[in-house]
């Protein structure tokens, strides 16, 4: 009877030391992950401080709540109402002084886009969606994903896009409209900032 | 002892004796020496000086040991004990002693740990009249840390490779890089062997994708497991780490990984005064030596105040994501979740903490 006891503990033992890894208690990073997440409580640390000056606002979209930097303030020209006092029909002559000369738009074609696609003609102040709903200029990414979904799904997510400030909450993310211009959103190639001369060298 | 090294030894004469008298300087084979059993308390781990002093040796290599230890030393307290040396040489001195017989950054209790920052930061002092400040922050409680990378945003601009190499105080003259940036062409798959790592021409290059690849912080490090001096370990935070005081420069770490994350220092490594990044952590930033290794540490410095690593803020496109593998919110665990990663060499086991993805 002893002789069973000890054999049953033996082989007991043998079976939780032959599921160990050699030193973690997990079979594998994923499960490691999900376990030890599963008694996460949140962090002490924070990233707060290193949004520095970056002024923000909050945003919930499809379950993902964080910030992104506000945008009317950093315009020069806005608000817009400031020199659009009269409608745009006549502002549009050829004796008039032309503003807006330097923007030039690439982005989709003529038949998908022109100006009052995103622009309110009639508030300029604001933005407007395909369907002529009012949208604010602090929210321009509801009118760049109403076309680009996919990019919108990875952007709320975290997939695209880039973090402002820390790893750690609460995130912050720029917006689209931090990165592309919003009139010329393809972004030109350019040289790397750098060139390895020593690898040249030892690689010969 | 002997038959539990891992390395490989010649057996000439002297060393033939010692392995048949398994290490023991009494002479005899088999009981009676008493030194061959251990007593209660002496398998816990030394700590500080006593790693160094406290330890049973026999006559042989204690002579050795001490006068090694000796022929630094003595230049040393020549100068501290001279008349003739000012305060500060004497101060020097003084410093390098008590480096030079330090312990294992693993071991040290926290007094030693802020004994030992404070000494480099009063060396840099006497040596550069700068100050700079030198942190021991320990891994956070619930963190793991994790980095995505997206293959179909880099672009190849290696604004990463120059924001590290600031960031890190990496040796100027050997231009010293913990990250590469791949330039591989569309539709062939991953192939090391062709793909250019040291590019100049505009980017991206037609018909070519980017990748870049540095210290994966592995969670079963291999690098971790050949170091015979414990010089390099996995912290509780996934960060793979160096103790540059305690590294020997065998290499071995470098032959293991089996990504090319480890750089070795084979000349002094020098950073003009004005470059140097004084924000510094003892296992990260911190200026290392002739002869040791290091590698991306996830800047250290950086990430466990809860910044991002230099190279997933300097990156223009986006293309890095880094965060706490825990927190369920996070968007490094959105990616994992949601997009279609893998790892390198996933086979090997290693587990690296660095997955790729694409939109």
């Amino acid at each position: 009877m002893n002789n069973v006891k000890i054999l049953v503990g033996f082989l007991v033992l043998c079976g939780v030391l032959s599921c160990k890894h050699k030193e973690s208690e997990y079979h594998s990073l994923g499960e490691k992950i999900e376990e030890e997440s599963k008694k996460y409580h949140g962090t002490s640390i924070s990233s707060e401080d290193y949004l520095g000056d970056i002024k923000t606002i909050e945003i919930t979209e499809g379950g993902h709540t964080f910030l992104i930097p506000e945008r009317k303030g950093q315009i020069k020209s806005y608000p817009c109402l400031e020199c659009h006092i009269k409608p745009l029909e006549e502002l549009q002559g050829k004796d008039i002084k032309k503003a807006h000369w330097d923007i030039k738009l690439v982005h989709a074609n003529e038949n998908a886009m022109n100006c009052i696609t995103c622009h309110d003609g009639s508030n300029m102040n604001n933005l407007q969606s395909l369907t002529g709903k009012m949208v604010d200029l602090n929210q321009s990414y509801q009118l760049c994903s109403q076309c680009h979904n996919n990019q919108f799904e990875d952007w709320k997510g975290g997939a695209h896009g880039k973090n402002i400030g820390g790893w750690a909450p609460p995130r912050a993310a720029m917006t689209c409209v931090n990165c592309h211009n919003p009139h010329q959103p393809q972004i030109a190639s350019k040289w790397p900032v750098r060139f390895n001369t020593r690898k040249v060298q030892e690689r010969e | 002892m002997s038959d539990k090294k891992k390395w490989y030894s010649l057996n000439l004469g002297s060393s033939q004796k010692e392995t048949a008298h398994s290490g023991c300087g009494c002479g005899k084979t088999s009981g009676g020496c008493g030194s061959h059993q251990k007593s209660i308390g002496e398998e816990a781990k030394k700590d500080g000086f006593e790693q160094v002093f406290d330890v049973k040796m026999d006559r042989r290599s204690a002579f050795k040991q001490l006068t090694a230890s000796l022929m630094i030393g003595a230049g040393a307290v020549s100068t501290s004990c001279s008349m003739i040396a000012g305060e500060e040489t004497k101060e020097k001195a003084q410093i390098d002693w008590e480096e030079q017989f330090k312990g294992n950054y693993k071991l040290m209790s926290k007094e030693e740990r802020k004994a030992t920052v404070d000494r480099l930061v009063r060396s840099y002092q006497l040596r550069k009249k700068k100050n700079i400040t030198m942190t021991t922050t320990d891994a956070p409680e619930d963190v793991l840390f994790g980095y995505a990378f997206n293959i179909s945003k880099c672009q190849g601009y290696m604004d990463c490779v120059s924001a590290c190499v600031k960031e890190n105080n990496q040796d100027r003259n050997s231009e010293m890089q913990y990250i590469r940036i791949h330039e591989m062409k569309d539709g062939e798959g991953f192939k090391f062997n062709e793909a250019d790592d040291n590019y100049y021409h505009e980017v991206p290059a037609e018909g070519h994708f980017y990748m870049g690849t540095q210290c994966f912080h592995c969670d079963n490090p291999p690098c971790v497991d050949v170091c015979p001096v414990e010089a390099t370990w996995r912290e509780e935070d996934g960060l793979v780490v160096i103790d540059y005081d305690w590294c020997i420069g065998c290499r071995y770490c470098m032959a293991a990984c089996p990504y090319d994350g480890r750089r070795f220092n084979w000349s002094k490594p020098e950073v003009p005064e004005e470059e140097v990044n004084k924000n510094q952590h003892y296992l990260g930033n911190r200026m290392r030596k002739k002869g040791v290794m290091e590698k991306c540490t996830f800047c250290v410095q950086r990430s466990r105040s809860g910044k991002d690593p230099a190279c997933v803020e300097a990156c223009p496109t986006g293309a890095r994501v880094f965060g706490n593998l825990l927190d369920p919110d996070s968007t490094i665990r959105w990616v994992l979740e949601n997009k279609k990663v893998f790892r390198l060499k996933e086979d090997l086991g290693t587990e690296p903490k660095f997955w790729y993805y694409m939109d």
